[in-house]
């Protein structure tokens, strides 16, 4: 009974074209904007538009403007004032804004980062990088400023501060901090590779549970009651199908994050699938009860839409579970996705299978056999 | 051969079924033999489809028994297997084609992998729905969804077969071939529960007749008995009207019939109905009332249900 209703609900998977798409291509899609978004910062790079004032226009602050374009990768616009400036960063024209208004050797501070109060990481972003590009790139003018500001205070002559500055030093100072990046996945990926598929896990599950609910308005309960095994097997090979199913769309998920971001998926893929199978599984007991307690699909569509919505948005499906606040991040223990996007940052970031992994396929587990259990019984008590 | 054709495949004993303080089924008898077709009628929500989920077990009674060849349906796994339902609704996977829901049913009723394919060739060719095997159910036509619903239900060879309106929407045609299903399955020993509003299935295909009311089976007997019973030579007589005319009411009272559709429609079961049918007309012509319709035909399924139930208020009965 059970491989006839696994039968039974490939057939409606692969004959339905716009389920395809929802169950493995949506998926995906969605990761990889939210991995656009989430990769740049982890990888350096810089997506920020800025724009520049010039009042001075010496060879100095050209060198510094241009440094500064290749820095940007092209985004920094020229305007022609402090007011166009400060238009285009209110109206998001540009996130930031650099104002050249006084000498570069000689003015104490002669550079002003003008920064929207909604976006201050990327005026935090800009100041970084004018300080790198006069570090780095105008090494000579920094030195001819700190001549310019030890001078008085070592008592040089100007003959002594002419022959100072007057020493091309040719390359930049070298750099008072390095960097070394560790082995391993960016856990941010991981992170939104495990939130967003337990987030369409959850959808995927509600789909096909919802076939009881259609079942049981076209009379076809009625029917399947009378077959040999009752409704254990009709439910079990339901719950066997939306596992499989669940693995698979979690598969093809790490397989698009594996290939176009890097997401070792191979460095522990038995581990992966232990908590692909036990993610899977949550959502479709979760699913199957919630189908079982509804009338028809008119109820279960709005009840599961918000059920699913308010698990994912205090789980850390949506935004991240560190960026929330410490009361939600323990309320976030209540639900699977805490748990799966915790058990996927285990297995991959960190390559092990530790007591807090096992922990989550105890719960998700868990989650599982209580949903089965409880779709059992309140399938099991409806009238026909 | 005795022993076999006095076989009851269905018998159920005071069944009775509570929803709060209504009786969906208040202690009901019924016996069925194998071989035998027993037609259930009865006004909406009078019993009869909670009587069928009884039957096959799909129902716990709050009293009374249900046996299916002597075993409780609802506990026996393997007596399950020996019945067969083909509800009103279409009750099949549209994304199927018509042998993959009959393969799948026949699998559910227990039929084995190697005589699946036999039993659904057999069922296709019973039903004459062959020539649509593999078209997927949600792309056929109502008549043939109806067909292919039958067929489901007798893959397995079901010993108890519930049909619940089994000829609702059909054409004249398809109408015929399911006729001749049942007659073949009876000719094979199956008991059938037939649940319909149409007086010719019924007076062709029952050999009993049963008419529920309020839960209970108020009226058991054969169909052409019981229509003697309740109508003798008596014939309905149907009067339409342009307008309702208060000047011609007593005197259509008077003569038996009952009015509907606003006092546009006057009805009921008469005897030597064409006299007086002339007669009607000559009145109303008299009363300048307009005559769009006069009508005699015999009584149907819902007259007989109103002469069971004595509501002849309703049904028109004189």
């Amino acid at each position: 009974m059970i491989l006839v209703m696994l039968r039974v609900m490939a057939l409606g998977l692969l004959r339905d074209r716009a389920g395809l798409v929802l169950v493995f291509v949506l998926p995906p899609l969605v990761f990889i904007v939210f991995a656009s978004v989430f990769a740049a910062g982890a990888s350096g790079r810089l997506d920020i538009g800025a724009g520049v004032v010039d009042q001075i226009n010496s060879s100095d602050s050209r060198r510094l403007v241009d440094s500064l374009q290749r820095r940007l990768g092209g985004r920094l616009t020229r305007s022609p004032d402090v007011a166009a400036l400060e238009d285009a960063i209110k109206s998001g024209r540009a996130d930031a804004g650099l104002v050249l208004h006084g000498d570069l050797s000689t003015t104490p501070t002669p550079v002003t980062v003008l920064i929207h109060p909604g976006r201050k990481s990327a005026g935090e972003i800009l100041v970084a990088q004018v300080n790198a590009a006069a570090g780095e790139d105008l090494a000579e003018l920094m030195f001819r400023r700190d001549v310019a500001r030890l001078g008085p205070i070592l008592a040089l002559t100007p003959d002594q501060v002419g022959r100072v500055t007057g020493v091309s030093i040719g390359v930049a100072p070298p750099p008072f901090v390095a960097e070394r990046i560790l082995p391993g996945g960016d856990p941010l990926l991981i992170y939104y590779a495990g939130a967003v598929s337990i987030l369409f896990l959850m959808f995927t599950a509600m789909q096909g549970a919802m076939t009881l609910i259609d079942e049981r308005a076209a009379g076809l309960r009625l029917r399947l009651g009378l077959s040999s095994g009752g409704i254990a097997p009709l439910l079990g090979g339901r719950m066997l199908w939306l596992i499989g199913l669940g693995v698979v769309q979690a598969f093809v998920l790490f397989v698009v994050a594996a290939v176009i971001y890097g997401v070792p998926l191979l460095t522990n893929l038995a581990a992966w699938a232990g908590t692909a199978v036990c993610a899977a599984a949550a959502s479709a007991g979760i699913a199957l009860a919630l189908a079982a307690a509804c009338n028809t699909r008119d109820q279960a569509q709005p009840v599961s839409t918000f059920v699913f919505l308010i698990l994912a948005a205090v789980g850390g499906s949506m935004a991240p579970r560190f960026l929330m606040p410490e009361a939600l991040r323990t309320l976030g223990w209540l639900t699977p996705h805490a748990w799966v996007i915790e058990a996927y940052q285990a297995v991959l970031w960190r390559g092990l299978v530790n007591r807090t992994v096992l922990e989550a396929w105890a719960v998700l587990a868990s989650f599982a056999g209580v949903g089965f259990l409880a779709a059992l019984c309140l399938e099991g008590r409806r009238r026909l | 051969m005795a022993a076999e054709q006095t076989e009851a495949v269905l018998h159920l004993a005071k069944a009775t079924r509570r929803y709060g303080n209504r009786a969906a089924l208040d202690q009901v008898d019924l016996e069925l033999e194998a071989g035998e077709v027993y037609a259930l009628i009865g006004r909406n929500g009078a019993g009869k489809s909670t009587l069928a989920k009884a039957a096959i077990g799909a129902l716990a009674l709050d009293e009374g028994s249900v046996r299916v060849l002597g075993a409780d349906p609802s506990s026996d796994r393997q007596v399950r297997r020996d019945v067969g339902i083909a509800p009103q609704e279409i009750a099949l996977y549209p994304h199927l084609t018509v042998a993959e829901n009959l393969d799948v049913f026949a699998a559910l009723a227990g039929v084995s992998r190697t005589e699946r394919a036999a039993a659904v060739a057999r069922a296709l060719d019973e039903t004459v729905c062959t020539e649509r095997a593999d078209e997927r159910l949600d792309r056929l036509s109502g008549g043939w969804r109806r067909r292919a619903n039958l067929a489901a239900a007798i893959v397995h060879r079901p010993r108890l077969l519930v049909l619940d309106e089994p000829t609702e929407g059909l054409d004249a045609e398809t109408r015929l071939i399911l006729r001749g299903l049942i007659d073949g399955l009876r000719a094979d020993r199956a008991a059938i529960l037939l649940i319909s509003h149409n007086i010719e299935d019924v007076a062709v295909l029952a050999d009993r007749l049963g008419i529920m009311e309020a839960g209970r089976l108020i009226v058991e007997g054969r169909p052409a008995e019981l229509m003697a019973e309740a109508f003798g030579g008596r014939t309905e007589l149907v009067v339409r009207l342009s307008e309702a005319s208060p000047a011609v009411e007593a005197i259509l009272a008077a003569r038996g019939l009952a009015p509907s559709d606003r006092g546009l429609c006057w009805r009921g079961i008469v005897a030597d109905a064409f006299t007086q049918a002339g007669e009607i007309e000559m009145v109303l012509l008299w009363n300048g009332v307009e005559l769009r319709e006069v009508a005699v035909h015999h009584p149907g399924l819902d007259a007989l249900i109103g002469w069971a139930t004595g509501s002849p208020e309703r049904f028109g009965e004189a």
